[in-house]
C-alpha cells in the first residue's frame, strides 16, 4: 500500500530529532529553536504616542529577551534540550514584575492551530535557598483578530498562566484570564489606546488544573517541561491544554473578547511572559516553539 | 550562515538618579557590543560618566575599564565599544547628588 502524504510527513518529522518531540499539525506555521538565533521574538512595548511617558508602567517595565545558556554560578552553563541555547524571558527584580516576549504574525486561514513549547522557570540564584515559591507564574497568550471581511468582527485573546506561587504560598495550577481590563487612549491624536490586559486581578481557576511539576532541588538545577495549547481560529475557541503527562479540562475556559480594532485584522501574535513572587528576578526560558496549523 | 546581530532596548524612559545601572542582560553568544545611550530629556545637573560592567553570574558585578559620558541634551548620543566580554553586560554610573538623566539604553550586539 502507498503511504498518502500525511503518513510521508509524520515518518520525516518523526526520523527529524528536532521535530520529533513535536506533535504538529499537518502545516508548520513556525519551528523555533533558539539555537539558530531569536526566530522573531521580542519585547512587548506599550503603545504610546507623542511621549513615552504616555505608555502604561505595566509595559514600561518590559525589557527585551535574550538568547541563554542557563548559566549558573554554582556549575556553569545548563544549556538547552539539544543545543546550547534557550530563549530568556527576565523580570525585574520587584516582587510582581513581569515580563513579556512576543512574536508577530498573521494567520492564512481560520482553522485549527497548535502552539507547542519546552519551558522552565527559575528565580535568580541569590539565596542559598531552594526557592520554589519565587517565581510567582509562567504563562502564554495568543493576540487574535477576525478578517477584515468576516462577519464577526472580534479581537480575542486567550490568556494562559500557570501559577506557581501567590504570596509566598506554592500554589502550583493553571488559570486562565476572560475579564478584560478598561482601554484607555493614549496620546492626542485618538489613534492609539491601551489595555493591561495582563494586569493581576481577574485570574480563574481551570478546573482540575493543580499540576506538581519537576522543580528539581536547588534553584539552579532545571528541568524541560512540554506543552501544548489548541485553539480553532473558525470558531475562536480553545480545543486542548496539555502539560506533560496532563491534559487539562478547558469545560470552563473562556478568553477575553474585545470589539475588532481598526489596525488588527487577521493578527496572529503569541507571547510568553513570567512574573515574580517576591523581589528577586524570575526567568522564564524556552527551549523551542512550534506553532502549527491544519490547512 | 549571517552572523546574529540583536539590537536589545534594556532601559527605555528611565529616570536614572544616583547609583544606576540596567537590568543584565546576557549575550555569551556575541562577540562585540556597542551600547547606546540616548538622553530622553535634557539633564538635570551633570551626570557625569557611565561603565561597563562584566559578572560571573549576572549578580556579582566589576567593572571592565572601559568608560564614557553620559549624554546632557534631549536627543543626544553617546556610546562605548566592548569586547571579549564573557556572558553578562551592563552599564552602571553613580550619578552626583541632585543630578537626574532620563535614558534610553541599548546594546547592539554582534556573534
Amino acid at each position: 500500500m502507498t503511504p498518502d502524504r500525511h503518513e510521508i510527513a509524520l515518518a520525516l518529522r518523526l526520523a527529524d530529532p528536532a521535530l520529533s518531540r513535536f506533535d504538529p499539525l499537518p502545516r508548520i506555521i513556525a519551528f523555533d529553536d533558539f539555537d539558530r538565533g531569536f526566530c522573531g521574538w521580542t519585547q512587548l512595548v506599550g503603545n504610546y504616542e507623542d511621549t513615552l511617558d504616555a505608555m502604561h508602567p505595566g509595559y514600561a517595565q518590559h525589557t527585551q529577551a535574550m538568547l541563554s545558556t542557563l548559566p549558573m554560578w554554582d556549575f556553569g552553563s545548563h544549556g538547552g534540550i539539544d543545543g546550547s541555547y534557550a530563549l530568556k524571558i527576565a523580570t525585574r527584580p520587584q516582587a510582581g514584575a513581569r515580563n513579556v516576549a512576543i512574536k508577530r504574525l498573521t494567520f492564512r486561514r481560520r482553522g485549527p492551530i497548535r502552539l507547542e513549547f519546552y519551558f522552565t522557570f527559575k528565580p535568580e540564584a541569590n539565596e542559598l535557598s531552594l526557592s520554589e515559591t519565587d517565581v510567582r507564574s509562567v504563562g502564554f497568550l495568543y493576540d487574535l483578530q477576525t478578517g477584515d471581511r468576516d462577519g464577526d468582527a472580534w479581537r480575542i485573546m486567550p490568556h494562559l498562566r500557570f501559577l506557581n506561587a501567590l504570596n509566598g504560598e506554592h500554589v502550583q495550577k493553571w488559570q486562565f484570564k476572560r475579564r478584560t481590563e478598561p482601554f484607555a487612549p493614549v496620546g492626542s491624536a485618538n489613534k492609539t489606546v491601551t489595555h493591561y490586559h495582563l494586569a493581576p486581578e481577574g485570574w480563574e481557576d481551570i478546573a482540575g488544573g493543580g499540576q506538581k511539576l519537576c522543580y528539581n532541588e536547588i534553584p539552579t538545577k532545571v528541568n524541560w517541561h512540554y506543552c501544548r495549547f489548541d485553539f480553532d481560529l473558525a470558531t475562536m475557541q480553545a480545543t486542548g491544554l496539555a502539560c506533560n503527562d496532563r491534559e487539562l479540562d478547558l469545560g470552563g475556559f473562556d478568553s477575553m473578547r474585545i470589539p475588532a480594532m481598526r489596525n488588527l485584522w487577521c493578527m496572529l501574535n503569541l507571547a510568553f511572559f513570567v512574573e515574580t513572587d517576591v523581589d528577586k528576578r524570575a526567568s522564564l526560558f524556552i527551549d523551542s516553539v512550534c506553532l502549527s496549523g491544519d490547512f | 550562515m549571517l552572523r546574529e546581530s540583536q539590537a536589545a532596548v534594556v532601559a527605555r524612559n528611565e529616570e536614572w538618579r544616583g547609583a544606576s545601572a540596567t537590568e543584565p542582560y546576557e549575550a555569551g553568544w556575541a562577540s562585540e557590543a556597542i551600547v547606546f545611550v540616548r538622553a530622553l530629556k535634557d539633564a538635570v545637573g551633570a551626570p557625569g560618566r557611565a561603565r561597563v560592567e562584566l559578572s560571573p553570574d549576572g549578580m556579582h558585578w566589576v567593572a571592565e575599564g572601559t568608560e564614557f559620558p553620559l549624554p546632557v541634551r534631549a536627543g543626544e548620543v553617546t556610546f562605548a565599544r566592548v569586547s571579549h566580554f564573557g556572558t553578562w553586560l551592563r552599564i552602571a554610573a553613580d550619578l552626583p547628588e541632585g543630578a537626574a538623566l532620563t535614558v534610553l539604553v541599548t546594546w547592539h550586539l554582534k556573534a
